[in-house]
């Protein structure tokens, strides 16, 4: 089997990998479409064997006529590959086609395999859209609200990574999806399901921005316990633990307050001896990751803000970078993302090589928060970073830096907190619970409608804060109550395409 | 790559061209191909850009001795006060990353003082590459934060794209495996506004993209079914989505015409074919391979347009650099500290500088109709967003242009440019030099006229 690499799903800037406005087709990725599809239906592996739909679908018919079959065949698998009833022209269309391979002698099953290859790369199939309205030409300032059919696909895909499966198809053939009974309990299966590993994977990985420590190459003469038999990076290792925390928030439907001050967590004994820098590693088989769930009483450990990937990724290849990390928290945790920097901001004066030697990274940057075309933004953002100060660049825990001065992670949180400690820092943050779950929120909702949030979502936001802020901060309360939000019944609808242009002047 | 053994083929093709493929079994005859009244040989266009600036010192003539940039904000506008020659045409002066250039410099100007305007709002690094070929004016593209319009190689494509499979072919050296930046950062070639033309990074990607033709008779059937289909829901769409659907038309359309192309010049692509490229490449074989495969994209007629990213903007992310630097580094964190890793950076500005070099020599070798190489036949370009990684201006950009043109350039000299001179200005000239007639281009004021004939 050889899939060439698709293009990357490109990132939209502070956000995932799945915003509309930023996913184009190109007719590189529609060959990659049509490659992938080919490769499939020629793939050895779908044979009566391993296909479970072999008899139903690929076989030649043995009571009746093969067009009639092929018809009726076609009829329920365009309704699942596009995700709403076929129409009769484009069933038509497909039967025809498939009627011309015949023709063509080939044979039934490999007419079959030619159908189901090309509805892989058909429109329907590569694009979620929505219809327009009867009469909706001029109404797309108006909010529409989706049918049922697009409900079922913009949850499926929110919680499965998928198509909707054949019960949420029927009830939206039904008309009955949006009932709100009916809805509540098709949350509730989905939500039981095990297709929600998918998000238990995409989300949090997107969210955390955790490919950023794939590329993660800490200098190994400087930071040799981060690597282990031989050059092996324990990259993968620090990359399970948020991820492990974050599907045991959501199997044991935790609060979500547990992702950033939970009371255990998940390690290998590579991760673990990552964290006390015991070089001596050099055991553990490269093939398996076992991970064990341990207690964490040390309150300077726990939770995703202090975990080796965030701390590892958000740092260079020799120390840490308390901006790139005060940028992370305030993106992240609290998703209020800095503004590029303003136009036309003289340099920084550079200290000579002697004296920065001796400088902390805070005095380094003495200047971001004393200079006011600087300060208005690095105030609020490097403090966050500097907090962290105490974990090095591999995540382990530092009182002094290399040169012998004392790490000072002291601050101030939105002007409120103030605190000397790295563990006072998480506290604060802890006070700070409707910030984060109404940023989480937003994380969540963004990632659910495939675009970028605006003023218009504000209540929506304010709903689903409210709403978590009130119970326990469960997990899947929150995620419920962004299947169940305004937003998330509308379409998303856009005004005007981009880019008219002004051009020829 | 053996470029005696294909200087000829290049002649052969351009002769069995005139008669279709049918004449392919016959010996080839050189007396023929010479006497034949040959076709001129296509003009070509490609780019070979930069990221993350250059260190000027090491590149513009008479700026040796300025001080190091440092760490700074976005897009700020630095003039050289130093010893700066006048607006004009001058004698070449090789400095120590332009030297590599030498062998080419009756092939090559050296084109300084042009600037291109950042529209306040977005990062300094997302509009370097982005914009560079699109050039717009700010606030030029209606609801976006980007003034990017359809790219130079795609409005040239239009026109001398026609006649090859692929109208344009984007490449990319960047291997890294995060996905920490935006589109914005990562591609310099545009369809239109927000409608990127993603770039192929993996050199075995672009080999099976140019010489497999084994997809062609296996999607031939499916593309009309799917257009008829995309016909009918296309109707069933709001005014936005329909807007961003006629995407999928252009893609299954130009998939369309690229296979009649492919299938007429089939064996004649075959010629061209080399070793599939290695699994893993050190950094400085995987950017000459990438020049290699656009070099024989672009003699092979597969297409006649080409751009060659040589790194993303910004990007932290940490490169091994093998066989160019001793350490991995990232280039943009160096570029914000140049006075600690100049050493590096220069050797890194050299080394691109080189490879560019590398691509004229193998382009002036490869011998095309009418006694003309590939180099005669092409305008390539060679360039970076920004006129320094550290302090993000978009002014004095360092450019070198190469090739003839089809003898339509004038080379051999240093243009600089009057102080504000767009850098539209040379995207118009090349335009009249490649025949497509337009009164301006982008936020352009006149025709960068010095470096036409």
């Amino acid at each position: 089997m050889s899939v060439a690499a698709f293009p990357q799903d490109l990132r939209a800037e502070h956000g995932y990998d799945n915003q509309a406005d930023h996913l184009t087709l190109s007719p590189l990725l529609l060959e990659s479409f049509l490659l992938l599809g080919h490769t499939i239906v020629e793939s050895r592996d779908l044979n009566p064997e391993e296909c479970r739909s072999w008899n139903r679908f690929f076989m030649p018919p043995t009571d009746r006529d093969p067009l009639q079959a092929i018809r009726a065949r076609l009829a329920r698998f365009l309704r699942r590959a596009f995700r709403r009833p076929v129409d009769p022209a484009t069933l038509d269309r497909f039967v025809a086609f498939a009627e011309k391979s015949l023709a063509s002698r080939a044979s039934f099953t490999s007419t079959m395999k030619t159908v189901v290859g090309a509805t892989l790369a058909a429109p329907d199939f590569l694009y979620l859209y929505n219809t327009q309205e009867k009469g909706g030409a001029t109404a797309s300032a108006i909010r529409q609200k989706l049918d049922d059919f697009e409900l079922a696909s913009r949850l499926s895909f929110f919680l499965w990574s998928s198509i909707p499966d054949a019960a949420l198809l029927d009830l939206a053939e039904m008309g009955q999806l949006s009932d709100p009974a009916t809805l509540d309990a098709q949350i509730d299966r989905m939500l039981d399901d095990r297709r929600m590993a998918r998000f238990c994977d995409t989300f949090p990985s997107q969210w955390l921005q955790l490919d950023r420590l794939v590329s993660s190459i800490p200098d190994p003469e400087k930071f040799d316990s981060f690597y282990f038999n031989d050059g092996y990076r324990v990259s993968m290792h620090m990359m399970m633990e948020p991820l492990l925390l974050f599907e045991t928030v959501y199997i044991e439907d935790r609060s979500i307050m547990d992702l950033l001050d939970p009371k255990f967590s998940w390690r290998s004994d590579v991760l673990d001896r990552s964290y006390t820098g015991d070089a001596t590693t050099r055991g553990g088989s490269v093939g398996t990751l076992t991970f064990k769930r341990i207690p964490v009483t040390d309150p300077r450990w726990g939770g995703v803000i202090t975990s080796a990937a965030v701390l590892t990724m958000t740092s260079s290849r020799t120390r840490t970078q308390p901006v790139t990390r005060g940028a992370w928290v305030n993106s992240v945790i609290f998703n209020d993302p800095p503004d590029p920097p303003p136009a036309g901001v003289p340099p920084l004066p550079e200290p000579d090589e002697e004296h920065r030697k001796n400088l902390t990274i805070r005095e380094r940057f003495f200047e971001h928060r004393t200079r006011e075309d600087c300060a208005s933004c690095h105030k609020q953002i490097d403090p966050l970073g500097f907090a962290l100060e105490n974990y090095g660049p591999t995540g382990q825990w530092r009182d002094k830096y290399e040169n012998g001065r004392e790490v000072d992670p002291s601050g101030k949180l939105f002007n409120r907190y103030e605190f000397t400690t790295a563990v006072e820092f998480k506290r604060s943050i802890m006070k700070e619970k409707r910030r984060f779950v109404r940023g989480f929120a937003a994380h969540l909702l963004s990632y659910a409608l495939g675009r970028g949030l605006s003023a218009a979502d504000s209540p929506a936001l304010t709903d689903i804060t409210e709403s978590a802020m009130s119970g326990q901060h469960s997990i899947r309360a929150m995620l419920k109550s962004v299947a169940l939000s305004e937003p998330f019944h509308h379409k998303n609808t856009r005004i005007a395409p981009l880019g008219e242009i002004e051009h020829e002047k | 790559m053996k470029n005696d053994a294909l200087a000829h083929r290049v002649s052969r093709r351009r002769f069995l061209g005139g008669f279709g493929g049918a004449l392919l079994s016959l010996p080839y005859l050189e007396s023929l191909a010479v006497a034949a009244p040959t076709q001129a040989p296509a003009v070509r266009m490609a780019f070979f850009y930069l990221p993350n600036g250059l260190i000027r010192q090491g590149f513009f003539p008479g700026e040796s001795q300025r001080a190091l940039s440092s760490a700074t904000g976005q897009n700020n506008v630095w003039r050289f006060e130093g010893e700066a020659a006048p607006a004009g045409s001058h004698p070449l002066t090789f400095t120590p990353t332009l030297e590599p250039l030498q062998k080419m410099k009756e092939r090559i100007t050296l084109i300084t003082g042009l600037d291109r305007t950042f529209q306040q709002g977005t990062d300094s690094h997302a509009q370097a590459a982005s914009c560079f070929l699109s050039s717009g004016a700010p606030y030029t593209v209606l609801h976006s934060a980007y003034p990017i319009d359809r790219t130079l190689d795609h409005l040239v494509g239009d026109h001398i794209g026609k006649t090859t499979p692929y109208s344009t072919l984007e490449l990319s050296c960047n291997d890294a495996k995060d996905n920490v930046e935006s589109i914005y950062f990562d591609n310099m070639s545009w369809f239109g506004p927000g409608h990127v033309a993603p770039s192929l990074r993996d050199p075995r990607q672009v080999y099976d993209r140019l010489f497999s033709t084994r997809s062609n008779t296996r999607y031939r059937n499916i593309t009309d079914l799917v257009l008829d289909n995309a016909r009918s829901l296309e109707k069933k769409l709001g005014r936005a989505d329909r807007h961003k659907f006629g995407e999928y038309f252009e893609a299954v359309r130009s998939i369309e015409q690229r296979m009649d192309k492919i299938d007429a010049m089939k064996a004649e692509v075959a010629e061209y074919k080399t070793a599939r490229p290695g699994d893993h490449l050190p950094r400085n074989e995987y950017i000459h391979v990438m020049g290699d495969l656009l070099i024989t994209a672009l003699q092979a007629g597969l297409t006649n347009v080409a751009t060659l990213m040589v790194g993303p903007e910004r990007w932290q992310t940490t490169n091994k650099y093998e066989g160019i630097l001793d350490q991995p580094r990232s280039h943009h964190a160096m570029s914000h500290n140049q006075s600690e890793f100049i050493d590096d950076l220069l050797k890194l500005d050299h080394f691109h500088v080189s490879a560019f070099a590398q691509l004229l020599e193998k382009m002036d070798v490869i011998e095309e109709a009418g006694g003309t190489t590939l180099l005669d036949n092409i305008i390539i370009t060679l360039g970076a967003g920004l006129g320094d990684g550290a302090t993000h201006q978009y002014n004095d950009l360092p450019l070198v242009v190469a090739g003839g043109g089809g003898g339509k350039l004038k080379q051999g000299q240093h243009i600089h440019c009057e102080q504000g001179t767009p850098l539209a200005n040379l995207w118009l000239a090349q335009l009249h030099a490649l025949g497509v007639d337009r009164k301006n281009f982008a936020d352009s004021t006149e025709t960068l006229s010095s470096i036409l004939v």
